[in-house]
């Protein structure tokens, strides 16, 4: 194809310096960007953990802060949203595993 | 978007957490109570038949402790029924001193331990090893929760590495194949990457999975936008997703073309299923192009899995031309070449400020396979060419400038109906604020007037009783 491109046009390049234009980034606005999915869950599942001390709650969250992280896109807007999310989470494993002990396990 | 949505959720959440905790704070305390009140009922049982003080004893929870002494005592039966049994049952009998356990609620354990023992020793064995095993499952299981999530979490770290390198990779790959010199892009592009100067990134990171490629002047075209997405590898959730849901590497390569270089084209090539629902989907597709157009006869056309959307048959013939069918859309050759083609957009009636664009829709092979593809990434020069020179007949001509006038009239129409409307909710707007403030107005006006009249009333009235007390 290139071959047949370049014989039908070689007598002059197709190449214009002149008319070339920087690359400009499309300004995208947040309402635009794609729902956070994962944090959303992750805030969920951080505040049912430390709700109602169900440990696989907060360890979800933290596998789902992870994931949010990892898809950040843009720093300042979601980073808040996961700082809350992993706050609950981490506050849900403390309480859990470090708070008073249930008196059900006692023994 | 996202920041009031945060503050909106910061607000309930920490009304949640602060019931949470309150709750926790009840809860234990309710625990505690419970607690004490046992202790309570086992001293008021004991003690009831010696003496009448009770009343005093289980209100005051000062005081138990120092009563709670025999609390270690009703646990004492528990571990008593396991420490027995392997004995004989014959001390079973004898070890209960009456006068060592006398603070006791001697009524159920005791006789449930006899009765146990008096029935059949087997069974207090059977019995008696069951709490033990419980205890340990109960602590692997709550253990197997943590190895599971923290293994997956450890998993999910390597895979975000790994992952993200594998990605980057397969970027790279496409760039080294066909960006840099000597290569398609470089021989017709004099700008390559997304900064400026010679030495520019060739490629823009967005996000994880995401790349982009840019190249500007050319001749008929401003500028071309190729945007990679790929897989989400670095995410270990989604790549379990998609092993349910498979996807594919996709490359989508936008080229902006120069107005005055692009007649009026509207054209779309897909595979069938694909080309149907473009054409239902995307607006100037479902405007100009009435369907699928049918391969005309006596003439080669494309392979059968692929569909041809146009505003009209000359168009379709004219830019599906004999080499195009030769290199990749004919029967054999797309069979070779196509297999990562996807879909082909031509329009110069797209939505948004740029208007007039050659759309392409690539999947990406491997890594080291890039060269699949070469055929693919050509199309795009070539069709770029193509449709700058192409030329519509005259009498092709006026039938699309008479669509698209009428196009724009009803665009100019729904805009000024917007504009109508709006203008509308404005009035009313105004209207209602006007009628509010009336009635605010209103309603304070009538208000005064009350005042000024129980004002009145009271002035009248005070005097009379004044001259009655006068009198």
């Amino acid at each position: 194809m290139s071959s047949h491109n370049n014989n039908s046009t070689s007598a002059n390049d197709p190449r214009q310096p002149s008319a070339a234009k920087p690359f400009v980034a499309p300004m995208v606005s947040p309402q635009d960007l794609p729902v956070d999915y994962s944090g959303f869950i992750a805030v969920i599942l951080g505040v049912a953990g430390v709700m109602f001390r169900y440990k696989l709650c907060s360890w979800l969250a933290l596998i789902f802060c992870a994931q949010s992280l990892s898809n950040m896109r843009n720093m300042e807007n979601d980073l808040k949203q996961i700082s809350m999310a992993s706050m609950f989470a981490i506050m849900g494993l403390v309480t859990n595993y470090l708070g008073p002990a249930r008196p059900g396990s006692q023994s | 978007m996202t920041r009031p949505i945060s503050l909106l959720y910061f607000l309930p959440l920490l009304l949640l957490l602060l019931l949470s905790l309150y709750y926790h704070v009840l809860a234990d305390s309710h625990f505690e109570g419970f607690e004490a009140e046992e202790e309570d009922d086992v001293v008021e049982e004991t003690i009831d038949p010696n003496a009448f003080k009770l009343p005093d004893l289980p209100l005051t929870l000062s005081e138990s402790p120092p009563i709670s002494t025999p609390t270690p005592d009703p646990k004492e039966p528990d571990p008593k029924p396991t420490k027995p049994s392997p004995p004989p049952s014959t001390t079973n009998f004898e070890f209960w001193d009456e006068d060592e356990f006398e603070g006791l609620p001697s009524h159920q354990p005791h006789i449930e331990s006899v009765v146990i023992t008096e029935s059949a020793t087997p069974d207090a064995t059977v019995q008696t090893p069951d709490p033990k095993p419980t205890t340990v499952s109960k602590k692997k299981q709550s253990y197997l929760v943590e190895i599971v999530c923290v293994s997956f979490l450890i998993m999910f770290v390597i895979n975000y590495f790994t992952g993200k390198r594998e990605n980057e990779n397969l970027a790279l790959s496409w760039a080294a194949k066909f960006a840099t010199k000597d290569s398609i892009f470089e021989k017709n592009f004099s700008l390559l990457g997304v900064g400026e100067g010679d030495d520019s990134p060739l490629l823009l990171k967005e996000g994880q999975n995401v790349f982009k490629f840019y190249a500007s002047g050319r001749r008929y075209c401003q500028g071309l936008l190729a945007t990679m997405e790929l897989k989400s590898r670095h995410d270990l959730l989604s790549r379990i997703y998609n092993m349910v849901v498979p996807c594919k590497d996709e490359i989508s390569i936008e080229v902006y073309m120069n107005d005055d270089a692009m007649d009026h084209v509207v054209f779309a090539l897909a595979r069938k299923k694909m080309a149907k629902a473009m054409q239902k989907e995307l607006r100037d597709l479902q405007r100009f192009a009435g369907s699928v157009v049918q391969p005309p006869n006596g003439r080669k056309w494309v392979a059968e899995e692929l569909a041809v959307v146009s505003e009209s048959k000359e168009v379709a013939g004219d830019l599906i031309s004999e080499a195009v069918l030769e290199q990749v859309f004919g029967e054999k050759s797309f069979e070779k070449y196509g297999k990562g083609f996807i879909s082909m957009h031509v329009s110069d009636q797209l939505p948004g400020t740029q208007k007039k664009m050659l759309l392409f829709k690539f999947a990406l092979p491997d890594a080291n396979n890039m060269a699949d593809m070469t055929r693919l990434v050509a199309l795009v020069p070539y069709y770029i060419d193509l449709v700058g020179r192409y030329k519509l007949s005259s009498q092709a001509r006026s039938k699309t400038e008479a669509a698209r006038a009428k196009a724009a009239q009803e665009a100019y129409k729904e805009l000024q109906g917007a504009r109508q409307e709006a203008l509308q909710k404005k009035k009313a707007e105004r209207k209602k604020m006007l009628e509010e403030a009336e009635a605010k107005l209103s309603a304070e006006a009538i208000r005064k007037k009350e005042e000024k009249e129980r004002a009145r009333q009271m002035k009248k009235a005070m005097p009379k009783v004044k001259m009655t007390r006068g009198h």
